[in-house]
């Protein structure tokens, strides 16, 4: 185990809210920068007002949507209405190695805080942006979700049952990974960039086009081939069958994927060779793709009757590729999830123990580290105010009377 | 803008990867670093990946092939001969990052192994990304990217009430493997850079799925409760057919007014039927939105609407309009939308072997300083395999020794 963590030393200023932007801190804290999260009292971010709950009880310090994004970050109340409140954010932005937000382009401008403004303060300032679309173009300045920008760039498109509307992931797919991956690793190249040369960086990512790297072959197939794909349910062009499948109780399925002609009499063996399978038309992979309808309909009347989990483990164990579809009871439970110690359980003062995701990445000598459960809004202010900008008593309460902290 | 300089160019990579990880060692080799991509004999699997250009199957033509290994150079090396584990012992030491997507043990069996490769150079941080770890009672599990993402929790969210999940396009488990594995990698060795220590890096694709299951786990955790995709949950949240294809309506947001208020004026303003119906104040409550019957009325009322436009009018007039309908782009309307457009967001190479052009995704960032380019096409089988032995001071002789026994691909 290493002494130091890989970021030790960089301090965040954080004024990102709701999604990419916060999971994107999130990682940076996890491997050792302090990050203090810029909030305010006067209007809390929405995810603190958006399910789920503690008990079901709404409350700004109750959402597990936003504690899962923000463990081991301060927080401070900073209300940027507030004449002096932009003074105190240039203050913390000189202690800074980093300022990050997700704002539609200006807003960070309106407050003299935009990139221009922020090297004037700290000339190696990291600056990082993560605009909708980026910030030139005739959509720059669109508002925009993590919701429909999956619509925008061709994830439910491609995702759903051919003969049904297009459906998606189910979630705001492009904000959970893409895009805050994608920035870390540009926020590292810019970090290694000054330690060589002492100089910082101004870093845009557009979000709709880090999405787009992660599903780029639709569109280069039609670039090169003129051919509009389209959604396949859970076909694979090159692999038969390859389904999800019910078996026994509600809402239970199991994904089978099968490449070859070598895994296919794997399936049928566990299957008990039954005599349709035997039929020469199954034989081959071209066979098997160009029958899928028969072969999804024959597997399915196999699995409906069978107990999901004993069965993955039966064809795993015959080297046929299957999958539970596991829900989010069965994934804290998951033996291999828990053998591999991811989730966290973090003591927040007013919600208790709850779940964290942990990380997916275990680096054998600095490990993730999750030290704080999310904070209270505003829990950090004096903390931050007086160590890090090494406020007076007296300078601090002169703020805190003038509203600056709401 | 300054004068951009490469800010990896003094970084070697090693990749020992295909469909997994390869996006992690582009994503270095895009911003300069030395990226090797290192196949066996029988080659990447990626190459066998459809579609192909101009539909031709050949073993440069593979489209994912070509886009996930842009700007690298390419070997082929059998590593379970003596020779060519000599040959990538050589090369490691010469390494700074390792990726790779070896089943959990394969690299120890062949003597290359973290433990082997870690004495040789101290400093490498050796990225292995599996399906389910280097651990655990699943790690041996066979596995695909339906198998990864059933396992991770994503594909059950993938449908609303009874519905059978349908998967996401484009093996996005192995793209979150692939891009957790890069930041893993560059962390370590920014790591490694300042303390002279390597590490071992264990990414498992299964819990990285497992980190995009939005606020699932949580409604487990906090209320009990087991939830699923809410797109098309209530009313004025979804899909809706329009003129050319589908629109994405967001009009609905909790309890806010916001998007809702200036979607239904919009729709009065057009004397869309019954559209005044759409204002009463019962609308602005998730509850009554949720109710069938609520989901049934917005959609009378506003599908005749939907389906008289096309969806760039809808998307650019509703912005004009301070709210949210977003076009459900095709692979066609995405590379024609006129913002990536004006962006020049998509990049075209010249492909020699092919002899053709192919049109590739931009960058996913913009670094003032630094330069990110797509400076080759992805290696040819073999391309490289003899400069990278000249640097290591094979000679030409051993070189040829090498290709007779099959150690080595040389092109």
């Amino acid at each position: 185990m290493s002494n130091k963590m890989p970021l030790e030393g960089i301090r965040v200023a954080d004024f990102s809210w709701v999604g990419a932007g916060p999971i994107t801190t999130r990682f940076l804290s996890e491997y050792g920068a302090e990050v203090i999260k810029i909030e305010t009292k006067s209007k809390p971010e929405i995810l603190r007002l958006t399910g789920p709950f503690k008990d079901g009880i709404p409350g700004i310090e109750r959402s597990g949507y936003f504690s899962n994004r923000n463990p081991n970050k301060k927080s401070i109340s900073l209300n940027m209405k507030s004449p002096k409140a932009r003074d105190v954010a240039a203050r913390l932005i000189e202690k800074s190695d980093l300022v990050i937000n997700n704002f539609r382009p200006g807003v960070m401008e309106r407050w003299n805080l935009g990139y221009e403004d922020v090297k004037l303060i700290k000339p190696d300032i990291i600056f990082v942006t993560m605009s909708m679309q980026g910030s030139t173009g005739p959509h720059s300045s669109y508002m925009g979700f993590g919701a429909t920008l999956n619509a925008l760039v061709g994830f439910n498109h491609l995702s759903g049952f051919p003969d049904r509307e297009p459906f998606g992931t189910g979630t705001n797919y492009s904000d959970h990974v893409a895009v805050p991956t994608h920035t870390v690793f540009a926020i590292l190249a810019a970090l290694r960039y000054r330690k060589k040369t002492g100089k910082g960086q101004f870093i845009e990512v557009p979000q709709s086009e880090a999405a787009i790297c992660m599903k780029p072959l639709a569109v280069m197939d039609y670039a090169v081939n003129g051919r509009e794909q389209m959604r396949m349910g859970n076909r694979h062009p090159d692999a038969a069958p390859h389904g999800v499948y019910r078996t026994l109780g509600e809402k239970r399925w199991i994904g089978i994927a099968v490449y070859n002609d070598g895994e296919w009499e794997s399936l049928k063996n566990v299957m008990g060779n039954p005599q349709w399978a035997q039929e020469p038309k199954f034989a081959s992979k071209e066979g098997r793709l160009a029958n899928q309808d028969q072969l999804d309909s024959m597997i399915e009347n196999w699995t409906c009757g069978q107990n999901g989990k004993e069965l993955m483990e039966k064809l795993a164990a015959n080297g046929v590729r299957a999958g539970m579809l596991l829900d989010a009871k069965d994934i804290l439970e998951d033996p291999q999830m828990q053998a591999r110690g991811h989730w966290v359980y973090l003591d927040h003062p007013e919600v208790g123990v709850s779940a964290y995701s942990g990380s997916p990445v275990h680096m054998s000598k600095t490990p993730a580290q999750f030290k704080m459960p999310a904070p209270m809004l505003g829990q950090h202010t004096e903390e931050v105010m007086k160590e890090v900008l090494k406020m007076n008593d007296q300078e601090f309460k002169n703020l805190e009377a003038e509203q600056v902290f709401i | 803008m300054e004068l951009q300089t490469s800010s990896l160019a003094d970084v070697r990579v090693l990749e020992l990867a295909g469909e997994v990880g390869s996006y992690a060692g582009k994503l270095f080799a895009d911003l300069g670093a030395d990226v090797i991509h290192i196949e066996p004999p029988e080659g990447d699997p990626t190459r066998m990946s459809q579609p192909f250009y101009k539909d031709v199957p050949s073993t440069e033509g593979s489209l994912q092939y070509q886009h996930l290994n842009t700007s690298k150079r390419g070997m082929v090396l059998d590593i379970t001969t003596s020779e060519g584990k000599e040959i990538f012992l050589k090369l490691v030491k010469t390494a700074d990052i390792l990726i790779e997507n070896e089943p959990p043990g394969y690299l120890d069996q062949l003597g290359l192994g973290y433990s082997q490769l870690s004495s040789i150079n101290p400093k490498l941080v050796h990225v292995a990304i599996t399906p389910f770890g280097q651990d655990g009672p699943y790690k041996d599990y066979p596995q695909s990217d339906l198998v990864c993402m059933a396992m991770g929790g994503f594909l059950y969210l993938a449908g609303k009430d009874e519905d059978k999940p349908s998967r996401v396009y484009g093996d996005q488990a192995y793209m979150m493997g692939s891009l957790y594995a890069a930041m893993g990698s560059i962390i370590a060795l920014y790591h490694a850079e300042a303390t002279g220590e390597g590490q071992f890096v264990d990414v498992s694709m299964q819990e990285c799925v497992s980190t995009a299951l939005e606020n699932a786990v949580q409604y487990y955790d906090l209320e009990g409760i087991i939830r699923r995709s809410l797109v098309g949950a209530e009313a004025g949240y979804g899909t809706y057919p329009c003129q050319d294809g589908y629109a994405f309506v967001m009009a609905a947001m909790g309890k806010n007014r916001y998007l809702w208020d200036p979607f239904i004026d919009w729709l009065i303003e057009e004397k869309v039927e019954d559209a005044e119906i759409l204002k009463g104040n019962d609308w602005l409550d998730p509850a009554y939105r949720k109710k069938e019957a609520s989901i049934q009325t917005f959609k009378r009322i506003v599908e005749p609407f939907l389906l008289k436009n096309n969806k760039m009018f809808l998307y650019e007039e509703s912005q004009r309009r301070k709210c949210c309908v977003f076009p459900v782009s095709s692979p066609k309307d995405v590379y024609e939308n006129p913002q990536l457009q004006y962006r020049h967001f998509f990049k075209t190479l010249y492909h020699e072997a092919l002899g053709g052009e192919i049109h590739y995704t931009g960058a996913p960032y913009e670094i003032d300083g630094i330069k990110w380019e797509l400076s080759a096409t992805a290696p040819v089988f073999g391309q490289h395999t003899r400069g990278i032995l000249q640097d290591l001071e094979y000679t030409p002789e051993q070189i040829k020794s090498l290709e007779k026994e099959g150690v080595v691909v040389v092109k």
